[in-house]
């Protein structure tokens, strides 16, 4: 396996890594639930995509065949996540969830 | 192939298929359901005849199969002369009931229900008198108590149906668990529950300690079915049932299966002072009780019903002489019974059919509108009266013979010829009265219906049965004689005695008897009127009170019982359970002798192990304390359930984590539907001694299980998966061992399964619907229920989800994956859609009935494993070969796929059936005035 194949891939599961902490910690910190949802919703889904990626390119290389499975989980994760946001934040809304200052509320506009 | 080595299982079973055939058949045209039952009568006729010439050769065909050989049954077959005069009895009296049904069912009654219910009777009853292996036999025993229930309950909207039904089940149902307590005791005995074996031992039995028991239990059984006293209550009351099917199971069936018993066991039970006392004894008194009741019935059936009651009493008195010439005139008799009976239920039907009345205090001097049919009710009266020249006759004087020379031997007896007299004088007094008050005696009074003839072919059958009749009476050499004598040689398991069936004995004794009952019977007959008047003065004892009581009484006992347990409470039956569960494998803790501990080395500790362990342990923690807070809680199950799929991930079980995955995600998604209707929290309901006990019960479970899974990985054992490894690739063909065992080594489990899981989807269908509930929210609910993006999506997802789906079903022979997996990630995908898009538009463009899948998927999973026995294989065994097909390459192709494919569209049908059905409890009904 090529060197620079290698760093890209090591830099690529670092990255998801980092993003995907970033999610959680944003889980945990963030101060209201309109907040939050950005944490596994955006920071986290990015992330699993970018270890995904690595998932195809290690396997697609090592057996010389296009790894296909990756791809349709890839494609689920981008498809549920934001579908889910999207439901989380609809029903928050719904039961007007408590929120702070700065969240705004732009319906309407 | 010979037909005569596997013909008797087809004769047998092929009803019960033309019953299917029959109940779909009427949805197309009502009288192809006749005529589907009358062709498979036929050719189960047919079936038969090719073996005619070796049993009337005296030979006996038994065809036997191993079953489960292991536990002594067997699949088999026996035909002999008993059998085959039973097997002839059922199949031409069936016919003749079927033609008959056919003209005597009113166009409002369906068809394909009564034939259906028919023909698995008539398969049934002749499994009883087929059947060489005894459990075999209690099972077809048992399939005419059911289906002679759905019988009698045909006319569903009648209150005295559905009683007399139900009065007939558990009576008869409650002797055919006495029977299979004697087959087992007869078994044990003998150490076979082959029936050749049995017969051959009788010694051996009537000298054995638990002869008493078993003659009793087997009595039981003879008893309730042939209504014997005291147990010839519901005879009567299964007169609620349509007439064509009193004509069959009261003349030659249902109520001779008892009588059947008799004459086969009669060689391994009889002879005895026991058996001559309780069967004498029931016979005798059911004999007069009978003869006598019949008098005074007013209703035509009543009548009827009484009089067969007598007559079996009869029939089973002989029985109790315990002679063979008894034997002869008992078997004899049946044959007759069966003929008269029959006619006459049939003549009782087209009265009842004519002129729309049973009562016979309306029905008078009938004579002149039906002639004909009058003319067969008046010949198959007399044969029932047993006047010379009808077969009743003949039988009815043998009986008089026996009780005569029964008497000899004791200075007491000389009672027996006088009660069979008495018996007798009924018995001409209530023939009389079928026949003078019926279609003499004056001018009908109001009938509903102005009398005529019935068509044409309701009345073949009486005339061809009227003709047997004569026929039997007149030339009983030339007719009955050949299928009597291998019938009795049969029955008595050695020759027959000599005996003659000549109209003329001279002036005896018998003779005597039979003149002073029709001189008596008549004159008892014309003066009737102040005996009846005097019989209605009296209070009679009403056994069905009784009955009822004794129901009643059980039914407070069971709830008492279980009131005093459980309460009627999931949480105190789970604990009984519990408690039960501990106090077992305490008393296995103590009496196990060796150190508790094995030697084997344990495995280090890991950090990872060591964190998934306490998650699941805060995660079930947390569900305790957040227990009534109850979406949280259900939040902390769910990590309980993906931690396990984890620890399957660990321990390279990646089937099995997949199958945890697809369950949690169904199981969160039926709790959430259910939460839909329940109150977000629940308040405090347990106090703190509950909370003490329950404590208590989870702790020391908590720590046998513990203590028991420490027993066993602390110590080497040799478990069968070295078994499955081994042989999954040469003997399955999968290299997915889980796969392979699920469906080949033990598919007969995963069948077994399969079957649960699609009754369980159907009896939540079945539960839920037409249940309506509210939601129970304190939220008002958003207008907004599908929204657009989730929508769009969710129709996206479907086909990429079905595609994993698919994917997954295709490899699981292989590697991980397989029906069952797949099964669940369809339905997931499907209740995706549901659940986003609404039922009713997801219910106007997926089409398919859930029904037809799971039946479909049975259906394919059953098949296989026939399709194995077909090509001499055992049931579910897997054939696979490896084809090349262009594109897709090396491909596997196992017979195994399909029962996969079967096991797949079950779990698909019975998930989305009951999660849909719960989803759908919210929904408005569409037609408000049928809430």
């Amino acid at each position: 396996m090529p060197f620079a194949f290698e760093l890209l891939l090591s830099a690529l599961v670092l990255v998801g890594a980092v993003l995907t902490l970033i999610g959680s910690l944003g889980l945990v910190k963030l101060p209201d639930f309109y907040m939050r949802l950005h944490g596994p919703t955006k920071a986290t889904t990015l992330g699993g995509g970018a270890i995904l990626l690595v998932s195809v390119l290690y396997f697609s290389q090592k057996s010389g065949d296009v790894s296909l499975h990756e791809i349709l989980i890839t494609l689920f994760l981008f498809i549920t996540a934001p579908v889910g946001a999207h439901l989380m934040a609809k029903a928050a809304l719904h039961l007007k969830t408590k929120k702070v200052k700065r969240t705004g509320d732009y319906r309407g506009e | 192939m010979n037909l005569l080595a596997f013909n008797l299982p087809i004769v047998v079973l092929l009803p019960f298929i033309a019953a299917a055939a029959a109940a779909y058949s009427a949805k197309f045209n009502r009288l192809a359901a006749a005529w589907v039952s009358g062709i498979a009568t036929i050719i189960s006729l047919a079936l038969l005849i090719p073996a005619a010439a070796a049993i009337f050769g005296g030979e006996t065909i038994i065809q036997n199969w191993n079953w489960l050989h292991q536990a002594g049954l067997q699949f088999a077959f026996r035909l002999d002369g008993l059998a085959m005069l039973f097997s002839f009895l059922i199949l031409i009296i069936g016919l003749l009931v079927i033609i008959y049904a056919r003209w005597y069912l009113a166009a409002k009654d369906s068809m394909g229900r009564f034939f259906a219910y028919l023909m698995m009777f008539m398969g049934s009853m002749l499994g009883i008198v087929m059947s060489e292996n005894l459990i075999q036999l209690v099972v077809f025993w048992e399939l005419t108590s059911i289906t002679s229930f759905l019988l009698i309950s045909y006319w569903q909207h009648r209150k005295d149906a559905r009683e007399g039904a139900r009065m007939a089940l558990a009576i008869t149902g409650a002797g055919g668990l006495a029977l299979l307590g004697g087959v087992i005791l007869l078994g044990h005995i003998v150490g076979s529950y082959q029936l050749s074996d049995v017969l051959a031992s009788g010694d051996l039995i009537r000298n054995h300690e638990l002869y008493l028991p078993t003659l009793i239990l087997i009595l039981l059984a003879v008893f309730t079915k042939s209504a014997q006293f005291p147990f010839h209550f519901w005879l009567p009351h299964a007169m609620a049932a349509p007439t064509p099917v009193s004509a069959y199971l009261h003349s030659a069936t249902m109520v001779k299966a008892g009588i059947f018993l008799l004459a086969r066991f009669f060689p391994a039970l009889s002879g005895t002072d026991a058996w001559m006392w309780l069967v004498g004894g029931a016979g005798m008194a059911t004999l007069l009780i009978g003869a006598y009741t019949a008098l005074f019935k007013h209703d035509l059936k009543g009548l009827l019903a009484y009089s067969t009651i007598s007559h079996l009493g009869l029939i089973t008195l002989l029985f109790g002489f315990s002679s063979q010439f008894a034997t002869v005139a008992a078997i004899f008799h049946i044959i007759n019974h069966a003929t008269f009976k029959a006619s006459l239920f049939m003549v009782a039907g087209i009265i009842d059919h004519e002129t729309g009345s049973r009562d016979m205090r309306k029905l008078n001097g009938l004579l002149k509108y039906m002639p004909h049919t009058a003319a067969l009710a008046i010949i198959a009266s007399l044969a029932m009266a047993g006047v010379p020249l009808l077969n009743g006759f003949l039988s009815k004087e043998m009986f008089f013979a026996e009780a005569v020379s029964f008497s000899q031997g004791n200075s007491f007896a000389w009672i027996i010829p006088v009660l069979v007299t008495i018996a007798g004088v009924f018995s001409v007094a209530y023939s009389l009265r079928f026949v003078h008050d019926v279609f003499f005696n004056g001018e009908p009074i109001d009938l509903p219906r102005t009398p005529h003839e019935p068509p044409r072919f309701m009345k073949i059958p009486v005339d061809l049965l009227v003709i047997v009749c004569l026929a039997v009476g007149i030339l009983p050499m030339y007719t009955v004689a050949p299928i009597l004598d291998i019938a009795v040689t049969a029955s008595l398991q050695s020759t027959p005695p000599e005996y003659s069936l000549a109209l003329w004995h001279g002036v005896n004794l018998p003779l005597i008897m039979s003149a002073i009952a029709l001189g008596v019977g008549a004159l008892v007959y014309f003066r009737r009127k102040p005996l009846i008047a005097n019989y209605e003065r009296h209070e009679h004892i009403n056994a069905k009170q009784y009955f009822q009581k004794i129901l009643a009484a059980v039914i407070r006992f069971s709830e008492w019982l279980s009131a005093r347990f459980d309460k009627g409470s999931l949480q105190n039956a789970a604990a009984w359970t519990l408690f039960a569960t501990l106090v077992i494998s305490a008393y296995g803790f103590i009496s196990f002798n060796s150190p508790l501990l094995g030697d084997r080395t344990l495995l280090p500790m890991e950090p990872v192990s060591m964190i998934a362990a306490a998650v699941i342990i805060v995660a079930s923690i947390l569900t305790l304390a957040w227990h009534r807070q109850r979406l949280q809680s259900l939040i902390v199950i769910g990590v309980v359930g993906l931690i396990t799929s984890l620890v399957f991930v660990k321990f390279s079980a990646p089937d099995l984590a997949l199958t945890q995955l697809s369950v949690e995600v169904v199981t969160i998604v039926l709790l959430l539907l259910a939460l839909y209707f329940l109150p977000q929290t629940t308040p405090k309901e347990t106090g703190m001694s509950r909370l003490g006990r329950d404590a208590l019960l989870a702790i020391a479970s908590g720590i046998g299980v513990f203590l028991f899974t420490m027993m066993v990985l602390s110590r080497d054992f040799s478990s069968i998966s070295e078994y499955f490894l081994a042989n999954s690739v040469p003997g399955g063909g999968g290299t997915n061992v889980v796969n392979v065992i699920l469906v080949d080594f033990r598919g007969f489990d995963t069948l077994g399964e399969i079957i649960v899981l699609a009754l369980a989807g159907l009896g939540i269908y079945a539960m839920l619907q037409g249940l309506h509930i509210n939601p129970h929210s304190r939220f008002r609910i958003n207008a907004d229920a599908h929204p657009v993006i989730l929508q769009t999506f969710s129709r996206l997802m479907l086909p990429l989800m079905l595609l994993v789906a698919v994917f997954i079903f295709l490899r699981g022979h292989n590697l991980p994956g397989g029906g069952f997996i797949a099964g669940l990630i369809a339905s997931v995908a499907l209740i995706v859609v549901y659940l986003s898009n609404g039922i009713e538009w997801t219910q106007s463009r997926l089409r398919v009935d859930m029904h037809m899948v799971i039946g479909f998927g049975l259906l394919i999973a059953t098949t296989t494993g026939l399709a194995a026995m077909l090509v001499g294989y055992p049931f579910l065994t897997s054939a696979f070969s490896h084809i090349h097909w262009p594109v897709v390459g090396d491909f596997e192709l196992a017979s195994a796929i399909a029962f996969d494919l079967g096991v797949f569209l079950v779990v698909v049908g019975s998930s989305v059936i009951s999660l849909v059905q719960l989803g759908q409890l919210s929904h408005k009904p569409e037609n408000p005035e049928g809430v």
